[in-house]
């Protein structure tokens, strides 16, 4: 991550933490970090840089600091675009990866070594090629692989990745394929580094890996129902909400309290909160049974109390009458039901 | 009775004729006696415990050091037709690893990192397999990285002797005197020793002495512009190689990339690759490049920084012309060079009156620091507290006297190769003008036959996409 990556992600009104940004690149999925992440509308990073090291933000944003492009708020974890910094930020031209609604669909780093090793495989195939180093993969990947390749091995598959590929790839910006296919391992060609294209494009590494990510997302997405990976890719779609919410989910949809999940699953009342939280932050506002959980009354309360842009709100700030009678989770919820309303509208 | 050797290798390999040293480890091994085989990179060590596994039921177990090549040794293997192979490091993955250990005893060849056999469970598993063959890969690793850096090599020994002493081949390509003796030692063996010169005679040997860190950076660049590649120039700083990398591609024209452990094995796989296809002049490296790379025209190695010993330089010195044609090693010095080496060499270290403090109250200290880490690692394996102050001043002792050595090559006024081969116990040959340059000698290298050609160098066009993608499939 370079300061020109960091920059794309900031804003200009909103304050954002850089601890959020970098949790959610190491896929650390709090509640907190999550709620964040929709607030920064970042979500699409999450998992994206598991290996990032602690504090890896902290010197782009200080060299962002130093140019007087951000300035920090109450503390210097929190960052904001100068005037100077928007300027920047538009002039930049940073790359926005067209498919990143639906990152968090999938797999996306499965998905990207499935199909990588996929192209190599085959590519060294339709060369008629035996023996070649394959990529370094997790086993997994490895198994998967080799089990979809001898199911589809016959003389047209080569020419059905041909075609898929290009279709997919036409989807997409120029640029994106050009950086697809220039990192692609294959017969008589070890793929460029992002780092080499990168150097030879001007362009950070961060943003050729994105250009890559969102050519592997196209692919993903024209595989769901045709083409040669289908098979492949099946496995690695999933949804953003991790199982044990679903669950819990699942029951209020059946009617159940909270206090009633808790006692049934063995979890804290707490949990289950923390996972509607979690499943509200993450599906759309007409997967979420909001009306069920977040009554009309609770809305009207809150609607009275809460005013201004909602990064402002404070659930200590609001009257303590309201606050005995609403926890945390409400307060949350009705923030979240009233981020999401006002995505829909915009 | 079994086939003779030449037979295997006929059907295994498609070779008619062994290597003198590949020859004699297996007979040896073939006698049943335990093996240290001395052989220089290139001579073909791998082929000895391929071989022999094919031809006798078990396991080989191969104890290798470097983690990140360990994955690219199964490859080899995979690539070589040995497909019941797997490695087992602390980079596998859980599941990769419980796929792995249920297949335990499936396996022909089986890579592991030291510090994974250490594991009571791990080798409790070990204990089970019927072992035909333990190998022991980089087996001057045991003396260079034992006391102060891979701890996990000194219970090698302990742990041979827990696997009932199976029949043991160490592998490595350099060891003089010294450390063949302290290789036996540790694990408590007393060898056959198969050795091979050192010695690469089509290797011309050059050390320049230069006034300062500007001077270096601008004679490297005129080496580089004007050598026939490729080449790889060895650094001791991922940073140092990563800057220089990017510094040469803009002032020679060379196409170059750095390689180094903090790449993830992505990148490190492509570059190896591109290296490996001719589409790179230059590496710029540590000296996590090279163990297991099979490119025989190197004509050149640079050395930026001052190694920290004879065997560290001849392994690396050694990827240069393994096709057998003019090659050259270079070695730039400036003076002070030797405290990069010293300094690296205290990290890790913990003084006397530290390691007292700690054995008084272990409890006190955090484990996150490496030395503390280490000492504790002594400690739970009952170490007494004399006994490894005395290891680290004997292992300092040690460094210092082969990095003493170094120095005495970059001082060496009359012959570098016998000097170097000096160091490993062997004599060299009358020197001549195909033999080295000592520092105050001009490198001619236009005599050697490794100046570049001066043509332009032609970029290849950049095709489109889909034209790329057409070359795929």
């Amino acid at each position: 991550m370079e300061a020109a990556d960091l920059l794309a992600l900031l804003d200009a009104q909103q304050f954002r933490r850089l601890r959020v940004i970098e949790n959610l690149l190491r896929g650390k999925k709090t509640v907190s970090t999550l709620y964040w992440g929709q607030r920064y509308r970042a979500l699409y990073l999450v998992g994206l840089a598991k290996k990032l090291p602690r504090g890896a933000l902290d010197a782009p944003a200080q060299a962002l600091q130093e140019r007087g492009l951000i300035v920090t708020g109450e503390t210097p974890d929190q960052v904001r675009l100068t005037e100077k910094g928007l300027d920047a930020q538009r002039q930049a031209t940073y790359f926005t990866p067209l498919t990143r609604a639906s990152w968090n669909q999938i797999d996306l780093m499965a998905a990207r070594e499935r199909i990588l090793l996929a192209v190599q495989v085959v590519s060294q195939y339709a060369h008629a090629v035996k023996r070649y180093y394959p990529l370094a993969t997790g086993t997994q990947t490895r198994q998967a692989v080799r089990r979809w390749f001898y199911q589809q091995a016959h003389s047209s598959l080569s020419e059905q990745m041909f075609d898929s590929l290009k279709e997919s790839l036409n989807r997409l910006p120029t640029q994106v394929a050009e950086a697809v296919t220039a990192l692609f391992t294959g017969y008589q060609q070890p793929g460029q580094t992002a780092a080499q294209l990168a150097q030879a494009w001007q362009y950070t590494p961060w943003e050729v890996t994105l250009m890559q990510l969102d050519g592997m997302m196209q692919i993903a997405l024209d595989a769901r129902t045709t083409g040669p990976l289908t098979s492949l890719l099946r496995p690695t779609w999933q949804s953003p909400v991790t199982r044990s919410a679903q669950q819990t989910l699942a029951a209020v949809g059946q009617g159940r309290t909270l206090d009633q999940i808790a006692a049934a699953r063995g979890i804290k009342v707490n949990t289950a909160r923390e996972h509607l939280l979690e499943a509200a932050i993450l599906l759309p506002l007409t997967r979420f049974p909001y009306d069920d959980i977040l009554t009309a009354s609770i809305r009207q309360a809150f609607a009275a109390a809460l005013t201004g842009p909602i990064d402002s709100w404070q659930y200590t700030a609001l009257p303590e009458a309201l606050q005995a009678r609403y926890a945390f989770f409400y307060f949350r919820l009705y923030a979240i039901w009233c981020d999401k309303r006002g995505e829909q509208r915009a | 009775m079994l086939e003779p050797l030449t037979t295997s290798l006929e059907k295994v390999f498609g070779f008619h004729a062994f290597r003198t040293g590949q020859r004699n480890a297996l007979t040896a091994l073939e006698a049943g006696e335990d093996t240290l085989a001395v052989l220089p990179t290139g001579a073909g060590k791998t082929l000895i415990y391929q071989l022999y596994g094919y031809r006798h039921p078990g396991c080989v177990l191969i104890i290798s050091p470097l983690l990140s090549l360990m994955n690219d040794q199964v490859d080899r293997m995979h690539m070589a037709g040995f497909r019941r192979t797997a490695a087992i490091n602390s980079l596998t993955s859980y599941a990769d690893r419980q796929a792995i250990l249920q297949h335990l005893d499936t396996y022909q060849f089986l890579f592991m990192s030291p510090e994974m056999l250490a594991q009571p469970q791990m080798l409790a598993r070990v204990k089970q397999l019927p072992l035909s063959l333990l190998v022991i890969d980089e087996a001057h690793c045991i003396v260079q990285w034992g006391p102060d850096f891979r701890p996990e090599y000194l219970l090698l020994g302990a742990i041979r002797t827990q696997l009932q002493q199976p029949l043991t081949l160490m592998l490595t390509a350099t060891a003089g005197q010294t450390t063949r003796h302290e290789i036996a030692k540790q694990l408590r063996t007393r060898p056959t020793v198969v050795a091979e010169s050192v010695d690469r005679p089509n290797i011309f040997l050059d050390v320049e002495q230069v006034a300062n860190e500007p001077a270096k950076q601008e004679r490297l660049t005129a080496l580089v512009s004007q050598l026939q590649g490729p080449g790889v120039i060895y650094f001791s700083s991922k940073q140092q190689a990563t800057d220089t990398a990017l510094s040469l591609q803009q002032q020679t024209q060379r196409k170059t990339a750095a390689y180094h452990a903090g790449l993830s094995s992505e990148d490190r796989f492509k570059i190896q690759q591109q290296f490996m296809a001719g589409q790179l002049d230059v590496i710029c490296a540590t000296s996590a490049f090279g163990m297991g790379i099979d490119k025989n025209d190197v004509r050149y190695v640079i050395h930026y920084h001052l190694p920290a010993d004879f065997e560290s330089y001849a392994q690396e010195i050694g990827r240069a012309g393994r096709d057998g044609q003019p090659s050259v090693a270079i070695l730039l010095y400036a003076s002070g060079d030797e405290q990069l080496p010293l300094m690296l060499g205290q990290t890790n270290r913990p003084e006397a009156e530290t390691i007292h403090r700690y054995y008084a109250r272990p409890q006190a200290f955090s484990e996150d620091d490496a030395a503390i880490a280490l000492l504790a690692f002594y400690r739970r394996h009952g170490i007494s507290e004399a006994a490894v102050i005395q290891l680290f001043r004997r292992r300092e002792k040690e460094r210092n006297r082969a990095l003493a050595q170094m120095l005495a090559y970059v001082r060496e006024p009359h012959c570098l190769r016998h000097n170097w081969l000096l160091a490993f116990d062997e004599q060299s040959a009358e020197h001549d003008d195909h033999c080295c340059s000592p520092a105050g000698m001009p490198l001619d290298l236009a005599r050697l036959g490794l100046l570049a050609p001066t043509e332009p160098v032609t970029e290849a066009p950049v095709a489109d996409w889909t034209k790329r993608l057409r070359r795929l499939f």
